[in-house]
């Protein structure tokens, strides 16, 4: 056996500090352990924690930076008000009159349009408590219209999704490690260094993606695919290595409740036009079917927008289906898909479904046309709930909980000033199911409050202390109180008290779902429902055909951006252009782009101006934004109209 | 130069870099830097190549420390040093902001720093290392790809790395 010691680093700080606060990282959902130095109740210096298990001491550029967020000279710290978009903002005196305020514009409209009218946006800047405290307050208010940019707590995780994920820490133990449509090396660098540590122990490294990224150039072996395709893959792999390895029917019927009838809808399923489908040749898919037969365990890692189309549940079927799950280094890890079903809503159903038994889509309710009143934490309405504006050119009040002068606060009409993760204390679920707590490593400036504030007061203004009753007694957000109350209502959590998480040992973490033993390796048993697959690959690919928009846009991330926040660092504006878009150069060539030229990025919703990146990381028919737009798009020159750029696009024209 | 201080050594492998700027921010905030000048600096390579036959790689890049420093040479007021441990650092009380280092560097190492007026280059975190700590790059890069300790040390884990990988090879 050989063994190899790393050299022994040697950690620390070299700045004067009056105290040391020990608590994660919430920049992304890998959580990783900091140790931060305080001196006179301001941050002089961040390092990683070295026994935190999956960070080993490593932070990448965010987990570095985000004090520069927190100092930033641009942070808003007063309630401010105006009277239309375009005019400045008059700084209120206080919280209590900015909220008397929103409260009396809220009745209004709710008089006028109904319940209905209010949407509220979430993004992870607002933090956990401003996401739960306005599920809570639509709740009583009577619409189910919040949504989030990332998972939604409040929809019942579809069956066998809450069953166990491993914790990042296994995957160096893996054999081989398959990423589908993420590109951690740049959105999750410290996990991603774990897949190297793997890599190192000899594990194979497979990626697949739209784009080529730092992932895909780091992997054994890397796959372009066509965009959105990823769980296609997992079937088509799913028939593939069952031809190649063949099922035992024992541990079938112990894997699953209903596996009689997989294992013949994977057969009758045809792999013609899998290639067009997938943009991956059927020989290559079998190799690889070959090698991760070989390669077992397999931890199978999915991207965070997989989660949201339809069969992602193949992965969960295929991991356990070939027995990855339940052997360490083996599973599926659905990227950003980390948070638990968390009881905010009390009894479920009244009101907070339609009459069809479901809640309304953000696009079923921005074409109902009825929205006149927005709340949007971060820069959520300018990010998902209407890029285009459509939204908020409409709604009488757009209501911003941020802390920064961003795009939704250019639209907004009232303006609150939000407390940033680090100066709150705060419940914070990890990518991998883990349970962490976030302490608060300095207060807030004056003016600046929680998510839970927030709403807190609002509630007050309706008369609703009684359902929001986690306030100290001079009137402030009681975060463990709010936090320990969810804590001992989840059904994912029996067991785990506010206090245990709090007091964790460093180096030692909790998991969810809790129940006899708080690690996951103890609830790897159990039997989940399989997926089912269907006729044809080439039937599920579904994806919208927009005749006009010939080119697919997909995101691209960047690894020292993770939020709205980041754009408010000053040393980051300097690496990446956050409106840079990625065109391959023979694209780019046929439309007489040249590298920074302005361009529009346009999309059947509508457009947006952006600088030329020429790069190859992208196909001739992908085009690589940094802004969540995804779908059907065209790329044009800023003074070329769409039709022009459509005709040197047409592969007909020589 | 012989001497009997010990020296360190900064390695950066290439083949392990994500360029995930890691060490640019560790630096920028060890430092206090504004968004311009980047001290560590992780060069992307790519991607290169045609159709599916594609290659990206990422340098990382800073002050080589080199044994006859030009900047030293150069510097007209005595604040660009070398210590006796072999790292190259300027002195802020004694810059000028001249630039004259940054001229006479044939890497293009020193760059001025717009908000205090001086120069800003990589000072090998010689604070740090005094106190017997890492450099902030090298504890903070994600990949490992930043290595730091005696020319001896560093050496070891880089062979015993490779001995690894052959042994694997056999093994499979």
């Amino acid at each position: 056996m050989l063994e190899h010691h790393p050299m022994r680093r040697s950690p620390g700080s070299r700045h004067e500090r009056d105290g040391l606060v020990r608590t994660v990282c919430q920049e992304c959902s890998v959580a990783c352990g900091l140790v931060v130095s305080v001196k006179d109740r301001r941050i002089v210096d961040v390092q990683g924690d070295e026994s935190h298990p999956v960070s080993r001491g490593r932070l990448c550029a965010r987990g570095s930076a985000f004090v520069q967020g927190i100092t930033s000279p641009e942070r808003l710290t007063v309630p401010a008000t105006r009277r239309k978009r375009g005019d400045a903002f008059k700084p209120l005196d206080d919280w209590k009159s900015g909220v008397d305020l929103l409260a009396e514009r809220l009745r209004q409209v709710k008089d006028r349009y109904g319940s209905d009218s209010l949407v509220i946006g979430c993004d992870r800047e607002g933090g956990l408590d401003f996401h739960l405290g306005a599920l809570r307050f639509a709740r009583l208010w009577g619409t189910s219209q919040v949504f989030h940019s990332a998972a939604d707590p409040l929809d019942p995780w579809p069956e066998g999704l809450d069953s166990p994920t491993a914790p990042c820490s296994e995957w160096v133990d893996s054999k081989c490690l398959l990423l589908v449509e993420t590109d951690l090396a740049a959105s999750h660098p410290v996990a991603f260094g774990l897949i190297q540590e793997a890599q190192r122990r000899g594990a194979q490294v497979v990626a697949a993606d739209a784009r080529f990224t730092a992932t895909l150039a780091k992997a054994n072996l890397a796959l372009r695919m066509k965009p959105g395709r990823g769980n296609l893959l997992g079937l088509a792999l799913a028939k593939l290595m069952i031809a190649e390895r063949g099922l035992d029917d024992r541990a079938l019927a112990g894997a699953f409740a209903n596996a009689d009838r997989w294992p013949a809808s994977l057969e009758q399923m045809s792999l013609d036009g899998t290639d067009a489908a997938l943009g991956i040749s059927l020989e290559d898919l079998r190799h690889l079917a070959v090698l991760l037969v070989k390669h077992a365990p397999v931890t199978v890692i999915t991207g965070r927008e997989l989660i949201a189309q339809p069969h992602d549940r193949i992965w969960l079927t295929l991991a356990k289906a070939m027995g990855w799950i339940g052997r360490v280094g083996g599973g599926w890890y659905p990227v950003d898909a980390g948070t638990p079903v968390l009881a905010v809503q009390g009894d479920p159903g009244d009101g907070w479904v339609g009459p069809d038994g479901r809640r309304s889509t953000l696009g079923e309710v921005t074409e109902r046309g009825n929205v006149q009143a927005l709340i949007c934490s971060g820069n959520a309405l300018a990010e998902y709930v209407s890029p285009f504006g459509r939204l908020s050119d409409q709604a009488e009040l757009v209501a911003h909980f941020g802390s920064f002068p961003n795009a939704t606060w250019e639209r907004a009409s009232m303006t609150f000033p939000a407390a940033l993760w680090a100066e709150r204390d705060g419940l914070f679920f990890g990518g991998d199911r883990s349970v962490e707590w976030g302490r608060t490593i300095v207060e807030p400036p004056a003016g600046c409050r929680s998510g839970l504030d927030f709403w807190l007061k609002l509630a007050r203004r309706f008369g609703w202390e009684k359902q929001f009753p986690w306030a100290t007694e001079d009137g402030r957000a009681d975060h463990g109180a709010f936090y320990g109350w969810l804590l001992a209502r989840s059904p994912a959590m029996v067991g785990v008290s506010l206090d245990e998480v709090r007091t964790l040992e460093p180096g030692s973490r909790c998991f969810w779902p809790a129940g006899e033993s708080t690690h996951p390796a103890a609830l790897r048993a159990g039997t989940i429902a399989v997926h089912p697959a269907p006729a044809s690959l080439a039937s599920g690919a579904g994806a919208p055909v927009e005749s006009g928009y010939p080119l697919a846009l997909v995101t691209a991330r960047s690894s020292c951006r993770s939020g709205d926040a980041s754009r408010f660092w000053s040393w980051t504006r300097n690496l990446t252009r956050e409106d840079a878009v990625q065109i391959h150069p023979d694209t780019a060539e046929r439309l007489g782009i040249e590298n920074g030229d302005e361009v529009l990025v346009d999309t059947p919703r509508g457009a947006l101006p952006a600088r030329a990146n020429l790069s190859r990381a992208v196909s001739r028919r992908t085009i690589g934004f940094f802004q969540g737009v995804t779908g059907p798009a065209l790329v044009r020159k800023k003074d070329q109209s769409a039709d022009e750029a459509r005709a040197l696009l047409d592969e007909s024209n020589p | 130069m012989t001497t009997h201080v010990r020296r360190h050594l900064w390695l950066a492998d290439a083949s392990r870099c994500i360029g995930c700027f890691g060490c640019e921010a560790a630096c920028k905030m060890e430092h206090g830097l504004p968004g311009g000048p980047r001290t560590v600096r992780v060069i992307q390579l790519g991607p290169r190549g045609e159709g599916d036959d594609l290659a990206m790689s990422f340098q990382p890049t800073s002050c080589c420390h080199c044994d006859r420093p030009a900047c030293v040479l150069a510097c007209p007021t005595g604040a660009m040093q070398k210590r006796a441990d072999g790292i190259v650092f300027s002195d802020l009380s004694l810059c000028i902001g001249c630039q004259t280092c940054a001229v006479a560097c044939p890497f293009g190492v020193p760059q001025l720093n717009p908000a205090s007026g001086k120069i800003a280059k990589c000072d090998g975190c010689r604070t740090r290392v005094d106190q017997g700590l890492w450099p902030a790059c090298t504890l903070k890069c994600p990949s490992g790809a930043l290595m730091f300790g005696t020319p001896t040390r560093v050496v070891n884990q880089i062979r015993a790395q490779e001995a690894l990988k052959v042994a694997k090879s056999f093994a499979e």
